[in-house]
Order: structure tokens, then C-alpha cells, then sequence
């Protein structure tokens, strides 16, 4: 009987092949823009996100109490040792660095800028967060004798310097005296941080040492997971074990960049809303002509006995033919679309100024999650049905003999 | 005669007229209204980055842009004024003295940056005076006084009053270094800048760096700030090959930029939107005409004319269109209009604005009469070429096949 059903509500499809075309195309255009947008709205957000992970918070982070209130020497975590040993046989734990940091001035011979010194170990950066793919001019090295740095892009612009050029890195140390130190400019990163691409002067941990006069302590611990899931219970024991060190996590260190997800999910929910909605309105329409044009042969099959059940079951299975077709042929479109933006990334090299004033991305890759599918399935599949919901109403308050006799 | 039946038919069905209409007028304002926000909140952000700090038009030695150096210098600020005082269209021309020192207070040394201003005419080019938070404003006569941002302040734990060391490299490669008095603390909202800066009385920081009659540049404020592109070029003209005037289209031009990618994705999001409703308004009209197939099977058999009945129904959509868009029209200009007046505040997301280098959370609407009209037209053609197809369709039967369509 489901058989019969199907057949009589594709007939009656086919019958009107343009209208129920344009309810498809309707359908697959609306699914496709909406993938498309989503995939890469939140290609953006979360290439931002892991650019701040990579390139500066790691996942969580930890600080000696006090610090990010008041940034100094005096306050660095000095269990450094104990932290890297746990951190290394926690098996969640996919890397982490530690970075000694400290601000100060950069100048050249005719210019100088007020910047954020790093001291890094160039070799567990690349590990941790991929600091050298960051690399846009030089090389990712501090070359034989360590006298080299690695400068962030926005900051070698304005201080107009080129690789192999001398900087002088001047900053406070521990005995609170200017401290100074001639390097010379290996590599220049950009890692769409602006913080960093704005101030970061990376600079060999030893000579970071020598310079800021602190044999041991690390200004900040930072660590990336195997799995975002355990971020949370992480950081609680992180925080258990070393009551006396700050344990924060990535978002908490960059809200805004949590407010632009945010504001990613919301955009997404109103687009879908107002897209599913408007599409509804295109199948109700089709389906409220649909049954009304058709009431004397509904009236007639009433008539010689077929149950009204079987009538609204042809009815919602028209509706289901044509949202599920429109569905399929969206999802595959915008599929596809986003697989090929997710391996060769939507390049706007072009307006890459422009991007970067943001700290995004010159190339977004798109993301896909099964999720997008699943809420256009139950969206489509909600705004096909509730659709026929007035049209069966009608139907069903019409008198099949004045529309058998209707002419 | 092709108005009277338009209009006639479009009575008689009434139903999809009417969701026709809410549909298109629906469109239209939501164009309307978003072109207004994306307009006016992208105005909003550079008029707010623009009168911080950086000014509208901004004056240089013509290498100092690329090269930054002390050998860039404007060497005679006194000949750059003379030389644009009878200039139409300058409000305020003010020189600023930039350098980037070591401050210190206690045990804490900062790195940022020290500003000689004319504190009066500064006041009229940047947000400076009016972001006072502590203390007192400059004097052109201050010597030694220093007003700086609040996070700067901050980090060398220093209030009104308190002294301030600074040390830093002189317009003569000499070093420079004096103990500064804290006169007042500004905050601007914009984290980096109030982390940074610090601004002294420019008559006195010229006598510390040895830059008597020196300037790294000058800010005018245009008595007309959208005209700021035509007033850089006519000071450009006015002083010559030796000085480079750019205006902030081309010194912010990161952000013209991202802003303008802005609207393009805010389009491409549009155009989404757009595609969905033109499938929809074709459908109706599909949906319209396919059950007066039988009228106009009559009307062709009674002698009318195929291109008769194509005007017959271009008209009734053509009317349709034009109520539609006129009523989005006004809806959406209202909207633009009130939220002109009263900006959309968006009061949670204070730090991604911040990220964003912008100090605000308020974003007015633009309300551009012109742009309304554009956007109107715009909608007005999209919705009448939505239904060509469909009339274009039923206009190919017969009149009897027509007339025997069930």
C-alpha cells in the first residue's frame, strides 16, 4: 500500500514538473548558500582561535598568581621542572612550552618601538604550535651564537627593518636596570595574531635569560591537548596540583575571540531561520495550490471509499518527496563546496591588508561538521511538513460531493 | 487599459497579492536596513580608529612613511604652517612630535610612546582631551608634565602626581632623558593605544630631543572630513614634492580594506537570502498564472493577442513590485532612520570590539536616501525578473490547450 502511495504522490510531482522543479531548485540553492556560509564563517572563527592556541595561549596556560595582573620579573612559576614532568606523562597532553617574556624597547639606528620580548625554544615552538609554518621572510632560526630574532610582521613594517638587519632589544631585567642586547633579524613571522604580529620580538631562551638576568622561571606554561573534551578537567587538576599558579584557559585569555564564536553560532541560527523560513513559505504555497486544484480528486477517491488517513499520507509524502529531493541535491552541492574550500581554502589574498587588520587568515579553509547537516535535514524536513499542515486542514474541511460537482 | 486589468487581477487575487507583497516589502526593507548598518557601523568604526589618534589627513617628510628614520623629520614646522595658513578647507593643522622611550617609575620600565603636542589644537584633532579619566589636560606652557593612558599608568603603577623617568634617542641621535610629573591619565577604551601612550607639551619635548621647529608629521582636520582625500591633494600640491599629505584612506588603508571585505561577505550573505525569495516570488507567480490558464486560454481565443496578455501580466507584477518595494522602502528607511538616531548598542561584546582596535559598542545606521533608492530599484528589477519565466511560460500554450488545462 506504501508502494501505491508513493507512486500516486510522485504522479501527481511529475504532473507539475516545472513547479515542483522550482520547489527543489528553491530547496538545493537555499542548503547550498547556507552550508556554504556556515563552513566558512566558521573556517574564520576557528582559524582565529587556533592562530591565538598556536601562536601564544595553547589551549590552557598557566602563570605564576598575580602576573597577568601585573606583568614582571618578580613573578615568574619556578616549579617549572615539576609542571614539565606532569605535563609530559599526562597522556592527554599532546605538547607544551614555556616562554619567558618581558616588555621593553626595539630600535634600530633610526627608530624604535615599544615591543613584547619572548624568550623561546625555537625547536619545542615548532613542536607545540607549528611556529615556524608563522614564517613569512628569513629563516626559523637564532643562528650558531644565538644572536638572532624572529620579529612579528606588523612591527617589522613599522620599524622598516629586513632580514640581516641589527635591532637593539632593550628591557628591564631582574635587578631592575636597563638591560640592552644588538641582535640580528633572522625571520619575520605572521601568525595573524595581532597582539603578536604588532609587538612579539622572539628571541633564544638563554639569551632571554642572560638579558633579563633570571637563571630559572618561565613567565608563562602554555599547553596544547589531544582532545579539546578534556580542556576542562585539565585545568582543574592543573589548578589542584598548583594552587599558587594561575591555570586559564585559551578563552579566558582571548574572550573576544569566544564572543566571536558566539556570535558565529548565533549569526548561523537567525541565517537558518530565515532562510528555512522563506523556503517554507515557497513549499506551502505549491502545496496549498497543490491540494486546492486538486479537491475533486480527492473528492472522488473520498468518495468510492479511500480513507482520508491515505489521502494525507499521499499528501505528506508529495511534501516529503520534494523536500528530501531538494534536500539531497543541496547537501550534495553544498557538500561539495565546502570539501573543496576545506583542502584549497576560499583565497582572499587580495584584501589580505584587510584581513590582517582583523587578524585573520588570508586563506580560509572551510570547516565541516556533520551538525550543519543534521539541523538543515530536521529544518527542511520540519518547514516540507508543517507546510501541508493548512492545506490538509482545508482539505479536510471541504465536502467531497460539492467538489465532485464542482466545475 | 493594461492598468485597469493589472490592477483588477491583482483584487481578485487577493491572497497572493498580499503574501506576494509582504514577501518582496519584507526583502526590500531587509535590504535597506542591512546596506544602513553595514554602511553606518562601517563609518561608525573608522570614524571612531580615525579620531583617536591617527587624524584625516595626516602630513609627512615625503620618505618617513616608508623610512621612519630621524633623517625624515619635518625640519621646518614653522614653514609647513606658514605655507598652509590661507588654504580652504583646513579646520585645525596641528604638529605632533613622535618617539618611542624607555619609561620608568620605581622598580618598573616600560616601553612606549612619547608624544610633544600643541595640546590646544590636539584637542580638536584626537579624542585625547576628551578621554581625561584623572587629572588635568595639557598646557601648551607645561613643562615636564606628562598625560598618559591609563594602562601605561597601570603598568608603571603611577597616578596623578607621581613621578616618571623616561630615557629615549634625541632628533640628534643624542641621548635624551628627563623625570616627568603624571598631570593626567586618559583612557580611551582602545587597550593598546591607553598601554602606550603618553603625551607631553610639544614646546617642551622639543627643547628635551633637541627638535626645535622639528615635527614627524602633522594632523589637519578637514573643515569637511569626507572631503579629507581632495583637501590631502591640494596640500600635497600646495607644499610640493619635498612633503608627502595622505589622507586616511591611504594611512588606515588596512582598514578601508577590511571594511570593504566586510560588505562583500555582508552581500554574499544578502545574495543567499535573495536567491531563496526570488525562487519563492517565482513560484507564486507560477503558482498565479498557472490557474488562469483557462482565462487566458479564453482571452487568446476571443482574439488577444500573445504580447497583449505578456504586458496584461508584466503590469500586474510590475504593480505588485512597485507597492512592495515602496512599502520596504519605507519600512526599511524608518528603521535606518530611527536606528540613526538611536545607534544599536551591542554592550556584550565590548572585548571583541576592543580586539578589533575599536573603542565603542554603539553602531548608528547610515540613512542615505540615494542608497535607499539604489536598493529599491535593485529589489524592483529582481522581482520583476523573477516572474518573466513563468509568464513567459504560460504565454507559450495555445489557446485551446489552454483552455482544456486542467
Amino acid at each position: 500500500m506504501f508502494r501505491i502511495t508513493c507512486r500516486i504522490a510522485w504522479a501527481s510531482l511529475a504532473r507539475r514538473g516545472s513547479r515542483s522543479l522550482l520547489v527543489v531548485l528553491m530547496i538545493a540553492m537555499s542548503l547550498w548558500g547556507l552550508l556554504f556560509l556556515e563552513g566558512i564563517y566558521d573556517g574564520m572563527t576557528e582559524q582565529m582561535i587556533s592562530n591565538a592556541i598556536r601562536s601564544d595561549s595553547g589551549q590552557i596556560s598557566l602563570f605564576a598568581a598575580g602576573y597577568r595582573q601585573d606583568p614582571d620579573l618578580d613573578r615568574l612559576i619556578s616549579q617549572t621542572e615539576e609542571v614539565g614532568r606532569l605535563l609530559d606523562n599526562d597522556r592527554r597532553v599532546r605538547s607544551h612550552v614555556q616562554r619567558l617574556r618581558q616588555d621593553g624597547l626595539a630600535a634600530t639606528a633610526h627608530y624604535a618601538r615599544s615591543v613584547t620580548v619572548f624568550g623561546v625554544d625555537l625547536g619545542a615552538e615548532r613542536a607545540h604550535g607549528r611556529l615556524d609554518r608563522y614564517l613569512i621572510a628569513g629563516a626559523y632560526d637564532f643562528g650558531d651564537r644565538k644572536k638572532g630574532v624572529l620579529l612579528g610582521a606588523r612591527l617589522a613594517d613599522k620599524l622598516k627593518v629586513k632580514i640581516g638587519g641589527k635591532l637593539i632589544v632593550s628591557a628591564q631585567n631582574s635587578a631592575q636596570e636597563v638591560a640592552g642586547v644588538a641582535l640580528t633579524i633572522t625571520g619575520i613571522v605572521r601568525a595573524n595574531n595581532m597582539a603578536l604580529d604588532e609587538a612579539a620580538v622572539f628571541i633564544d631562551m638563554d639569551k632571554a635569560r642572560e638579558l633579563f638576568m633570571t637563571p630559572t622561571g618561565v613567565s608563562q606554561i602554555c599547553v596544547i591537548l589531544q582532545d579539546e573534551q578534556d580542556i576542562a578537567a585539565l585545568r582543574q587538576e592543573l589548578q589542584q596540583r598548583f594552587p599558587d599558579l594561575e591555570v586559564l584557559r585559551w578563552d579566558e585569555i582571548y574572550p573576544a575571540l569566544l564572543q566571536g564564536r558566539v556570535m558565529m553560532k548565533g549569526f548561523n541560527l537567525v541565517m537558518s531561520l530565515l532562510i528555512f523560513g522563506v523556503a517554507g513559505l515557497g513549499i506551502f504555497g505549491v502545496m496549498v495550490v497543490s491540494v486546492l486544484e486538486r479537491l475533486r480528486e480527492f473528492g472522488i477517491m473520498l468518495a468510492i471509499g479511500t480513507s482520508f488517513s491515505r489521502v494525507r499520507q499521499i499528501i505528506f509524502t508529495e511534501s516529503f518527496i520534494l523536500g528530501a529531493t531538494g534536500y539531497l541535491a543541496g547537501s550534495l552541492l553544498g557538500g561539495a563546496t565546502l570539501v573543496y574550500f576545506y583542502h584549497h581554502g576560499l583565497d582572499l589574498t587580495v584584501f589580505s591588508q584587510g584581513l590582517q587588520e582583523f587578524g585573520m587568515d588570508a586563506i580560509t579553509y572551510a570547516v565541516i561538521r556533520p551538525q550543519y547537516f543534521l539541523t538543515a535535514f530536521g529544518a527542511v524536513m520540519l518547514a516540507t511538513l508543517v507546510s501541508v499542515l493548512i492545506p490538509l486542514r482545508l482539505l479536510k474541511k471541504s465536502n467531497p460531493i460539492e467538489a465532485i460537482n464542482k466545475v | 487599459m493594461f492598468f485597469k486589468i493589472a490592477v483588477r487581477n491583482i483584487r481578485a487575487y487577493k491572497k497572493r497579492s498580499i503574501i506576494t507583497v509582504i514577501l518582496l516589502a519584507c526583502t526590500t526593507a531587509l535590504l535597506v536596513f542591512a546596506t544602513a548598518y553595514m554602511d553606518g557601523s562601517h563609518e561608525r568604526m573608522i570614524r571612531s580608529s580615525v579620531e583617536i589618534y591617527p587624524g584625516y589627513v595626516q602630513i609627512t617628510h615625503r620618505d618617513f612613511r616608508d623610512s621612519p628614520s630621524l633623517e625624515n623629520l619635518i625640519f621646518d614646522a614653522g614653514q609647513v604652517t606658514a605655507a598652509l595658513a590661507d588654504l580652504p578647507g583646513i579646520a585645525v593643522l596641528t604638529p605632533r612630535y613622535e618617539s618611542f622611550v624607555l619609561f620608568a617609575a620605581g622598580n618598573k620600565a616600560v616601553g612606549g610612546m612619547l608624544t610633544g603636542i600643541d595640546p590646544a589644537k590636539e584637542g580638536r584633532v584626537s579624542r585625547l582631551w576628551e578621554s581625561r579619566k584623572q587629572g588635568e589636560y595639557l598646557e601648551e606652557t607645561d613643562s615636564a608634565l606628562v598625560y598618559m593612558g591609563s594602562e601605561l599608568a597601570r603598568r608603571l603603577k603611577v597616578g596623578v602626581n607621581d613621578e616618571v623617568a623616561f630615557v629615549g634617542t634625541g632628533a640628534d641621535y643624542s641621548f635624551s632623558a628627563d623625570t616627568l610629573r603624571v598631570k593626567g591619565i586618559f583612557r580611551t577604551g582602545l587597550f593598546d593605544f591607553d598601554n602606550r601612550a603618553a603625551f607631553v607639551a610639544k614646546s617642551y619635548l622639543d627643547r628635551v630631543m633637541g627638535a626645535e621647529n622639528y615635527a614627524t608629521h602633522f594632523i589637519v582636520l578637514p573643515a569637511r572630513p569626507e572631503e579629507a582625500a581632495e583637501l590631502a591633494a591640494a596640500i600635497g600640491e600646495r607644499l610640493g614634492p619635498e612633503y608627502e599629505a595622505a589622507s586616511w584612506r591611504q594611512t588606515m588603508a588596512g582598514l578601508v580594506q577590511a571594511m570593504r571585505v566586510d560588505t562583500i561577505f555582508g552581500y554574499i550573505t544578502l545574495g543567499i537570502i535573495f536567491i531563496v525569495i526570488f525562487f519563492v516570488v517565482m513560484i507564486y507567480t507560477m503558482l498565479a498564472v498557472s490557474a488562469r490558464l483557462r482565462e487566458i486560454g479564453i482571452l487568446r481565443a476571443v482574439g488577444t493577442e500573445p504580447g497583449q496578455v505578456w504586458r496584461m501580466l508584466v503590469m500586474e507584477s510590475v504593480l505588485l513590485a512597485l507597492v512592495s518595494v515602496v512599502a520596504g522602502g519605507l519600512i526599511g528607511g524608518s528603521l535606518a532612520y530611527y536606528f540613526k538616531l538611536h545607534p544599536i548598542v551591542f554592550s556584550g561584546f565590548e572585548e571583541q570590539f576592543k580586539q578589533y582596535g575599536l573603542a565603542m559598542t554603539d553602531m548608528p545606521t547610515a540613512f542615505a536616501p540615494l542608497v535607499i533608492v539604489r536598493d529599491m530599484a535593485l529589489m524592483f528589477v529582481l522581482s520583476v525578473a523573477a516572474t518573466l519565466y513563468p509568464i513567459h511560460k504560460v504565454n507559450g500554450y495555445r489557446p485551446i490547450e489552454a483552455m482544456h488545462h486542467v
